[in-house]
């Protein structure tokens, strides 16, 4: 893998890394909390809620720049290595123009957060806090998959990123 | 002249379409999300499916139930790299010590209890395959039967709880996960002692394939037993805190993982590079799957648009075919689509369709459930794309593909055996949930 791409995946996964742990340490908190002190903490269920659409959606770029979309690669054995070079770079601009719908529809929902001032219930956080990670996740995975299209590292090889 | 397509002939033109946009390599999260707002565009016009995609995608993004599945990955995570496979194969080992083809037992008990700490077939097929295999071989077992065990024994992670793939079946089938996870702990250790019954059986047949290795003494037994504790601390806390009402879900998954986080550094088999591996690790995999569901989230709701499940159902009814048969052609489907597809967007795919025929027969989501993770495991072993058979070969390339495809044979034959056993006595997964009266 190029050298930027690597570390444009690694900062995008350390980001999301930093949300997950924020998430486990806010709910072992919580549960510490109350079952000691019958003190939960207020709120830990938006504060998670925040945490996990951080830790999806920041992850995403890295997805894409480390190649590691889900695909099934029986194509791989049959078609020569320029078909599936092709075939990954019109993934990639599938995969942007879908990112880019899906970015637009979230731009409007997040404005319209902002114009009602949505807040949640409990803490009373601002909604339009839930959409940054969500619009920044899918403009940074647009731009890598844009840059997936270009990139001349870009070669066959199998992948199962994410399998169980 | 003009003409419309029904409903149901565009749900069926969006199925297909589906299908050759993953055989033309397109990630299968891109597929779903661009046929599923096709589809929809293609019934109620661009405006409605365009502005779905913003409520989707938020819907995903502050969805609380979705946050237990990062936090069992991590502790999977965290415990594959904590060395505590190699301990719990030397305990299991301790167990089984002295009875012809132990070490093979071992394999199964272990990638039982390590695999549904791990989560991942995968994961628990590349951790055994590096600790119990050299072992095996090195006491003159069958390389292709040693393989075949460690690549059955994995699927056992997809199963038995705290299980992920069950997590993304509960949210996409809107089940209770604790009732899930209550109903797959029989089927799971059934399944368990069917392989180990097919250890016995290929002792008995193939006598070669499996000398006789000389017992442990009682001493070095007790010692090496004493292995065990790290994961089943981990899946005391994982699994039994719901059930005893300390934790939620998301609560017990958060637990355990920082457990195995406290374990791994006290026990000085973690360190920091290692823990930042396992949250990197986390973070990427847990954007891979979540992308699936979130096309997943988008190809259902056109599905449901087409009104397609309920006309399968009725036609299913109409049809008047025995539920033994439905259940036997949907086996069938699902032994094809696991030849080709990874087992979160096997399920994913055909929950919008199977779940009403499924009702339609007399089965409830939660027998479903169990019965379409079963058919998870076998597509996990089953050629072309078993995937733990590759991982396995990727590690031991001296061992031909298609031999560890044969010495999988036996235990594709008790995942079938279960699989009858499901559909026979479909009282089995209800029965502890049941008991215990879990909702």
């Amino acid at each position: 893998m190029a050298g930027w791409r690597n570390r444009a995946a690694m900062a995008s996964g350390y980001i999301a890394a930093i949300a997950v742990a924020g998430m486990m340490l806010i709910t072992v908190a919580d549960v510490v909390l109350r079952a000691v002190f019958n003190f939960p903490i207020r709120g830990t269920l938006e504060i998670v809620e925040l945490m996990l659409a951080c830790s999806f959606f920041l992850a995403l770029p890295g997805i894409f720049l480390r190649d590691e979309n889900i695909v099934v690669d029986l194509i791989d054995q049959k078609a020569s290595s320029n078909t599936v070079t092709v075939l990954k770079r019109l993934s990639a601009l599938v995969g942007a123009l879908m990112l880019a719908v899906l970015l637009w529809q979230g731009w409007i929902s997040a404005q319209d957060t902002l114009v009602f001032n949505d807040v949640t219930a409990d803490l009373s956080i601002p909604r339009i806090y839930y959409w940054m990670p969500v619009l920044a996740g899918l403009a940074g995975s647009i731009l890598a998959a844009i840059a997936m299209i270009f990139d001349p590292h870009v070669k066959r090889g199998s992948h199962s990123g994410g399998a169980v | 002249m003009s003409f419309t397509l029904s409903h149901g002939a565009v749900g069926l033109i969006g199925i297909i379409a589906l299908l050759a946009l993953i055989f033309a390599r397109l990630p299968i999260a891109i597929a779903l999300g661009v046929s599923g707002i096709a589809g929809y565009a293609a019934l109620d016009g661009w405006g409605p499916a365009i502005r779905m995609t913003g409520t989707v995608t938020f819907q995903l993004a502050s969805a609380y139930s979705l946050s237990v599945i990062p936090l069992f990955i991590l502790m999977g995570a965290v415990a594959s790299r904590a060395n505590m496979a190699k301990e719990l194969f030397e305990a299991c080992n301790a167990l089984f010590s002295g009875i012809r083809g132990a070490l093979a037992n071992a394999t199964i008990g272990s990638c039982a209890l390590f695999g549904s700490i791990c989560g991942s077939s995968i994961a628990t097929a590349a951790t055994f395959s590096s600790v119990s295999i050299p072992e095996m071989r090195r006491h003159g077992y069958d390389p292709a039967f040693s393989a075949g065990a460690v690549a059955s024994a994995g699927t056992l992670a997809v199963l038995i709880p705290p299980s992920v793939l069950i997590a993304v079946y509960s949210i996409g089938s809107e089940q209770s996960l604790p009732k899930l996870y209550a109903a797959a702990f029989l089927p799971g250790f059934i399944l368990a002692a069917f392989y180990v019954l097919a250890v016995w059986i290929i002792v008995w047949l193939r006598p070669q394939w499996v000398p006789n290795v000389p017992g442990m003494a009682l001493g070095e037994r007790l010692k090496a037993a004493r292995g065990i504790w790290k994961l089943g601390l981990l899946f005391f806390l994982a699994v039994f805190g719901i059930y005893l009402g300390w934790f939620s879900p998301t609560e017990a998954a958060g637990v355990a993982a920082f457990t195995a986080i406290i374990i791994g550094f006290a026990t000085r088999a973690l360190d920091w590079r290692k823990l930042r591996d396992a949250f990197l690790e986390t973070a990427f995999t847990t954007a891979a799957i979540f992308f699936i569901i979130l096309g997943a989230f988008f190809f259902s709701r056109f599905i449901v648009l087409t009104r397609m499940p309920n006309d399968v159902a009725v036609w299913v009814n109409a049809a008047q075919l025995s539920p033994t048969i439905i259940l036997l052609i949907i086996a069938i489907l699902y032994i094809v689509l696991g030849t080709f597809l990874d087992e979160v967007s096997m399920i994913l795919i055909t929950l919008p369709v199977m779940l009403p025929i499924i009702a339609q027969i007399g089965y409830d989501p939660i027998w479903f459930g169990i019965f379409v993770t079963v058919m998870c495991t076998i597509g996990l072993i089953s050629p072309p794309t078993g995937m733990t058979v590759f991982v396995i070969q990727a590690q031991h390339p001296d061992i031909p593909v298609q031999r560890i495809y044969l010495g999988t044979l036996i235990f594709l034959a008790a995942d079938l055996a279960l699989v009858a056993l499901l559909v026979a006595f479909p009282g089995i997964v209800h029965w502890l949930p049941n008991l215990f009266g879990v909702k």
